[in-house]
């Protein structure tokens, strides 16, 4: 199962630019925690060279927790979980008869659970904070649903995601503001290739930090050192090889000192084996900090 | 706005997402010609002996449907031809064999030539035909093959130029009539040799049964590449 578009790095795009995230850990014993709708529709996706090609329409829905809580001033425990995950695929039917020739069908379970460690590498409160995490993307979803086994919330494999971050805070024009950037590495269990991470993070707070803007560039790039199509036969819609390189846009408005919510968009402006389409995120949070 | 109303429209929200998540329908132009076609032919005929000539009438769809056919002989003198297509090779020369189908305005009709002769003839020799798999996607599938007759069904046999992107997720190879959809297409299975020279042999198939050779990525339910025979 390496062999299709890679819903997770899809969810990638989207979730790395709802993180609280940065090199920022929590205050020991402060938390953030976010419930939110992650979804995507797409009918074309980026093919081995880069162009795209179209595809039978496929919808994945995630409704996910996200957590933050800080076990030190430095250690920060990281949860995503996507507590439901709805992937379906539409009926193919002929225009000339309106036969069904590929019957559509959908599943509905839970996701993969991503349990992670951050630790901050320069004291609370330092300029440039540093911090180096440990994501461990756990195969909690199921790998093989529908009738063709073609329908997933998981690839089945156990990702090791460790990564380092780098940060700062400042003022522009008179707002609050910070930029951010990270590099990570992603060894991958089960015959998947491994990939080197990348990204870069401008935001900007409005309205007396009531708003917050801000906009990411994701990059993934594939080591293509794990299995292809040659050495297994696959109707996964989990992909292996896949790279690309994304743009999100995020707003979070604070409705009180610590509860709002949030929307963005995000998106592969590049991108090998992966699907062609936008995806959005709405989300409520509440910052105990 | 209070939380708990906040809440109640991300609730909301999620729960216009899932509705919008039904299965809905995608569509593939899948219209042909339809076709009546005679499947297995002979060249020529002793004399005395018979023949039993088979057909098949593709529809719109090319898909196979069961219709009336007429046979009729050029030269029922030499060679005769009864309502269900056996010949009968009664005087030496040459006729023309013709099925046809009529529906309204559309007439179909397929002919072969047979000689008859006084002397035995040879048995027929296997059909062969050789054809180029090209894409029909960005992804690289091209190779040049031999489609072979054979005493059980067909053989298709790739050459060395053969060459299929190993990133193909999902790749199965069909016979088909329609060169747009799998819809009543043999699956001969999964393709497992991404490069080089391969064959599959296919029993209980006729060599006149399909027109073309597809390559259909299952995951994505779309057709990567295709050949004529």
């Amino acid at each position: 199962m390496r062999n299709l578009i890679s819903l997770l790095i899809v969810m990638f795009i989207s979730l790395s630019s709802i993180y609280a995230g940065g090199p920022w850990p929590q205050s020991k014993g402060k938390a953030y925690v976010k419930l939110s709708e992650w979804w995507t529709i797409f009918d074309k996706h980026y093919t081995d060279s880069g162009q795209t090609d179209p595809n039978l329409t496929t919808g994945i829905f995630n409704t996910s927790l996200y957590a933050e809580y800080g076990i030190t001033n430095r250690l920060t425990t990281v949860i995503n979980a996507p507590l439901f995950s709805r992937n379906y695929m539409n009926n193919l039917r002929s225009q000339t008869t309106n036969e069904v020739i590929v019957e559509g069908e959908s599943i509905n379970t839970i996701g993969d659970i991503d349990l992670g460690f951050k630790y901050g590498l320069t004291k609370p409160g330092a300029n440039i904070p540093i911090s180096v995490s440990l994501t461990l993307g756990l195969p909690t979803g199921n790998v093989s649903g529908g009738k063709l086994g073609n329908l997933q919330t998981s690839d089945g494999e156990f990702n090791q995601i460790l990564q380092i971050d780098a940060g700062t805070g400042f003022k522009l024009l008179g707002h609050s503001a910070y930029t951010s950037l990270y590099t990570g590495f992603n060894h991958r269990t089960n015959g998947f290739s491994e990939e080197f991470r990348w990204g870069v993070e401008f935001g900007i707070g409005l309205f007396n930090d009531k708003l917050w803007l801000n906009t990411k560039l994701n990059a993934v790039e594939s080591l293509k050192n794990g299995d292809t199509a040659e050495t297994i036969t696959s109707t996964s819609l989990f992909a292996n090889n896949s790279e690309f390189t994304s743009v999100a846009f995020e707003a979070n408005v604070y409705l009180t000192s610590k509860f709002g919510v949030s929307a963005s968009i995000a998106g592969a402006v590049r991108g090998e084996i992966i699907a062609a389409a936008s995806s959005y995120n709405v989300g409520i949070f509440y910052d105990f900090n | 706005m209070n939380r708990y109303n906040i809440f109640l429209a991300i609730i909301w929200l999620s729960s216009l997402c899932y509705m919008t998540a039904c299965i809905e329908d995608d569509f593939v132009q899948d219209e042909v010609d339809a076709e009546l076609r005679i499947t297995n032919t002979i060249d020529s005929l002793e004399i005395g002996s018979d023949f039993q000539l088979e057909s098949i009438y593709l529809n719109n769809i090319g898909s196979v449907e069961q219709v009336v056919i007429t046979w009729t002989s050029s030269a029922s003198d030499i060679l005769a031809v009864d309502a269900q297509g056996l010949i009968m090779a009664l005087s030496e020369g040459t006729a023309t064999i013709t099925a046809t189908f009529q529906d309204g305005d559309l007439t179909l009709s397929d002919s072969r030539t047979i000689s008859i002769t006084s002397i035995p003839v040879a048995p027929p020799v296997f059909n062969s035909t050789n054809g180029t798999i090209v894409t029909t996607s960005s992804y690289i599938l091209t190779g040049d093959f031999e489609y072979i007759e054979t005493e059980t069904g067909v053989q298709l046999n790739f050459s060395d130029n053969y060459s299929a992107s190993t990133s193909l997720p999902g790749l199965f190879i069909y016979l088909s009539n329609n060169n747009n959809s799998i819809n009543n297409a043999l699956e001969i299975g999964g393709v497992d040799v991404f490069n080089g020279a391969h064959g599959y042999d296919i029993s209980g198939v006729g060599f006149n049964d399909y027109r073309y050779i597809i390559y259909f990525c299952k995951p994505f339910n779309i057709k990567v590449g295709e050949g004529e025979l």
